[in-house]
């Protein structure tokens, strides 16, 4: 799955420590994320969604 | 609940692992020799009070680490307890047939080989998932 939440923290001047302390999860967590080794769960994929103020389809797409 | 940080965690297994080595060095000896019953069943029990810890300290970590931590911490304790369990069976086999003998002292590496496969699995996922659970 790809995703935008690099993008996104980026936008916002956010390191990924500043992200990773707003989602209650690891800076490696964080990471993954971006790099999209690991696919977060709904819930969280919400959390991020909410921080970033958007929907989750906005943010993460299926591989194409 | 906040997180348990690896240093926080390694500095807590440390000072419970010294308690270990103490009580195996200065009373687990003891356990052969005392002449009471109850004395003899406190000092050859007492080495698994600082393990015990160790391992409600690790139960904490887990409980309190996030989903993808979780799984690593999951997948890895998986496939340590695998390899235990088949190295248990292939030995049981091999005792069995008297092909090799083993007394009931072999029962103290089970803990430290479950440790030892939980960590190089653990290391492995790490790696795969960009060094989660090893900051």
């Amino acid at each position: 799955m790809n995703n935008r939440v690099r993008e996104l923290r980026t936008a916002q001047e956010w390191s990924q420590a500043d992200l990773a302390q707003r989602l209650d999860v690891s800076r490696q967590t964080v990471n993954a994320i971006e790099t999209g080794k690991y696919d977060p769960s709904l819930p969280l994929a919400f959390r991020i969604a909410t921080i970033f103020r958007t929907s989750i389809e906005a943010i993460f797409h299926p591989d194409a | 609940m906040p997180r348990i940080t690896h240093t926080d965690y390694r500095r807590q297994m440390i000072v419970l692992m010294c308690v270990y080595v103490a009580t195996m060095l200065l009373l687990w000896p003891h356990a052969r020799t005392a002449s009471s019953l109850p004395l003899k069943i406190g000092c050859a029990l007492l080495p698994t009070l600082p393990i015990l810890a160790l391992l409600w300290l690790m139960a904490k970590r887990v409980m309190r680490s996030d989903e993808l931590e979780q799984r690593v911490h999951l997948v890895a304790l998986s496939v340590a307890t695998g390899i235990v369990c088949a190295l248990s069976l292939l030995a049981g086999f091999l005792c069995a047939a008297g092909i090799v003998v083993l007394d009931g002292d072999i029962l103290i590496w089970i803990f430290p080989a479950l440790c030892a496969s939980y960590g190089a699995t653990r290391w492995l996922l790490a790696r795969r998932y960009g060094a989660v659970g090893c900051e």
